[in-house]
């Protein structure tokens, strides 16, 4: 029973958390992607990197249904959580986006506290059965994003009023607190100045045992640097796909290859 | 090459001028902008003193309205003339019509006249008599309904006299104008001074203007904006319950819920189109739709406030939208970014930041209803209305008047003492549209301090 068990989790562990097949993303007539497959695993980062343009962001935001809110977009394909369609009609966005949180490029804190901004998610999504609970989740998740100790003795302060750094990180307590099963983050540093980058990225590595984390980013040190997995996009198509250190050191392709050396993006 | 680049790079040196010396380019560039600022402060100079100008014109013609000349003489209320029968019947004192009260207010001022030894050259009887309002024998007999117990006795009365004689303490009328006008005449004013001499005659704050219905033509002095007080609030009672929601619904609904498609642009364009519609043509919208089609009754506020609703809705719901499409998307997605649902995110996050703005578009589209007098001329409040309008919600079907309307009407009367009056009631309305004011900024100030 025990040994079952053991063995179930080294399953997840490499287990993949997202499948996507086939992908296709048009905004009226403009055709963003083409015929994206991806795997992501759980309890990885994945990096999505590519010049300006080239979809990365929009297959982020296929992942929870973000591009749900612009009229003109339309998806195609199929993309899987934990192998049930998230495009399904029966599936609620709602729903799905509790399970797959999303930190912005630029810092969105609510114009209300600290504490509320982060005990947010779990009011609505009712994950506390009372204040001490709450606390317990906001302490947890300010904890988890490295923000504890620079704001636990004003938490009724406006987040709002934080450095740019430290509203991120608030962001991310903010998307952790929900208890997602997976994160994506759109650019999340692209903001911030390189201390509060480095934090943030520390951050990113401890989250991944957690859940898994995919983030997109214009800074090919930075994917090297947090990530495992690298999905290289270009032009709307997924050029390459593979374990990080793969990419960066024996790129398969020669547009990942000029993309990595800087001759083209 | 070389050889034609080196003297223009010598001569650079030669031309290069002090930065101590304002060259012509930059000169002119100062100037433009001095004349700029210029245009700009003549502009707010000329706005001033237009607003200086209209404030000094209001407040001097209708600060007298605030004030009224009393006479205070006691009148004997003989049991011979207001009882014929001597028992005191209610029904019976009823009976009796003001001009009997006219007749004992005329005596008893004779009487006061001999007592005190007052005695002007020339005067007519006729002028005696007039220098009482003729309002004032229906509110004594009024007194006396109400308490039929003062048959028999005398009363110290406290009445109104003429609008002639009270405009002569308020500085409109002069002896010299007196003598040209059929409704006056310098010994009326005599007599006037004279009373006042004695202390019978004063000129004191005007609580009655504020309280009184609108009077008839000869009546200016006994003419109040208090019906159209009760109407203009009853009105904004209405729009402020219809209004208000549906224009904030709506607009939610257009802005962050409507599919982007030809029927909602079709509609957007429509909104815009009725905010620039003359309000009259409401008027006859709301005659035909609400007095005619569906029967309620004229000069009713519940019709005014519906028509005013109307008008006020393009207004509300464009300022609603502008303030809604001002809260930064951003916070949309971070909303929807934590699993909140297309309504929580609007109704958590979004209202809250865009109350501000939707607060002051809703008060400015109630101010603007509260000044709007066009539309309500075409479904009958401009009558002459002296009963009160009774409490919400019946009320509501009672006929009354609106401020703006009061003034319209009033300013259409000859008698130039409505003129004050007219000018009084705009400043009753400016003080309400003030207070709207002053709750608009206090709303705004409590809504942005939750950052």
């Amino acid at each position: 029973m025990n040994d079952m068990r053991i063995l179930e989790r080294a399953v997840e562990q490499t287990d993949i958390k997202i499948s996507a097949r086939k992908v296709q993303v048009h905004y009226g007539e403009k055709h963003a992607l083409k015929d994206v497959d991806v795997d992501i695993l759980d309890k990885t980062v994945t990096a999505f990197i590519g010049p300006s343009g080239c979809g990365k962001s929009t297959f982020l935001r296929c992942l929870n249904r973000m591009n749900d809110t612009i009229d003109s977009c339309r998806v195609d394909g199929r993309i899987a959580l934990d192998g049930e369609d998230i495009y399904d009609k029966r599936v609620d966005p709602v729903q799905l986006r509790a399970r797959v949180g999303m930190v912005f490029q630029k810092p969105n804190p609510f114009p209300k506290s600290i504490y509320d901004n982060v005990a947010y998610g779990p009011r609505i999504h009712g994950l506390a059965r009372n204040r001490a609970e709450l606390d317990e989740i906001v302490e947890k998740s300010l904890r988890g994003a490295a923000l504890w100790n620079e704001v636990k003795d004003r938490l009724s302060e406006p987040g709002t009023g934080l450095s740019g750094g430290q509203q991120q990180r608030l962001c991310i307590a903010r998307a952790v607190a929900t208890q997602p099963e997976v994160l994506l983050m759109d650019e999340p540093c692209s903001a911030l100045d390189p201390i509060a980058t480095s934090q943030v990225e520390d951050l990113i590595d401890h989250l991944r045992e957690q859940f898994s984390v995919v983030i997109v980013t214009h800074s090919m040190q930075q994917a090297a640097r947090v990530s495992q997995k690298t999905a290289f996009f270009h032009l709307g198509n997924l050029v390459e796909y593979a374990d990080t250190d793969d990419i960066f050191t024996r790129p398969r392709d020669p547009r990942t290859e000029s993309y990595i050396s800087g001759r083209i993006g | 090459m070389t050889d034609a680049t080196f003297p223009a790079s010598a001569a650079a040196p030669q031309s290069k001028s002090s930065l101590l010396v304002v060259d012509e380019r930059t000169r002119k560039r100062n100037a433009a902008e001095k004349r700029f600022r210029a245009y700009g402060l003549s502009a707010i100079a000329i706005a001033l003193i237009a607003l200086v100008v209209l404030m000094y014109s209001i407040f001097s013609d209708g600060i007298g309205a605030f004030r009224q000349t009393y006479l205070e003489i006691p009148v004997t209320l003989d049991a011979a003339q207001l009882d014929k029968n001597g028992n005191r019947n209610p029904e019976d004192i009823k009976k009796v019509l003001t001009t009997t009260y006219g007749k004992l207010l005329d005596q008893s001022l004779q009487a006061v006249m001999t007592q005190n030894g007052i005695t002007i050259e020339g005067i007519a009887a006729k002028d005696v008599s007039d220098l009482i309002s003729k309002e004032a024998s229906a509110q004594l007999r009024n007194r006396v309904l109400a308490n039929p117990d003062l048959v028999g006795q005398t009363i110290d009365a406290r009445v109104l006299v003429n609008g002639r004689v009270d405009g002569y303490y308020k500085g409109r009328v002069s002896m010299e104008s007196a003598a040209r006008d059929s409704n006056t005449s310098p010994a009326q004013l005599q007599l006037a001074d004279a009373l006042k001499g004695k202390g019978m005659l004063s000129t004191e704050w005007n609580w009655s203007f504020l309280t009184n219905p609108d009077a008839s033509d000869q009546r200016p002095e006994a003419a109040g904006v208090g019906v159209a007080i009760l109407g203009s609030l009853y009105m904004m009672l209405v729009v402020l319950f219809l209004a208000v929601p549906i224009g904030v619904a709506a607009s939610i609904y257009l802005e962050e819920f409507a599919p982007k498609n030809r029927l909602t642009d079709i509609i957007e364009v429509n909104i815009s189109n009725l905010a620039a519609v003359p309000s009259i043509v409401f008027g006859i919208l709301g005659l035909a739709a609400f007095i005619n089609f569906a029967g309620l009754p004229q000069s009713a506020p519940i019709v005014g406030g519906l028509v005013l609703t109307l008008m006020t809705l393009p207004t509300i719901i464009i300022a609603t939208r502008a303030a809604l499409k001002a809260v930064p998307p951003s916070i949309r997605d971070a909303a929807l970014g934590v699993g909140a649902s297309k309504m929580q995110s609007v109704f958590h996050h979004v209202l809250p930041l865009a109350m501000p703005g939707i607060l002051t578009g809703t008060i400015i589209g109630l101010a603007q209803a509260l000044g709007e007098t066009a539309p309500l001329l075409l479904i009958g409040m401009v009558a002459f209305v002296k009963n009160f309008p009774a409490a919400p919600m019946e009320g509501l079907f009672d006929p009354a008047s609106a401020l703006p309307v009061q003034v319209y009407n009033w300013t259409q009367r000859a008698d130039p003492a409505f003129m004050e009056r007219a000018s009084g009631a705009i400043i009753v309305l400016l003080v309400f549209l003030l207070c709207m004011n002053l709750i608009a900024i206090f709303l705004r100030r409590k809504f942005e301090r939750r950052w």
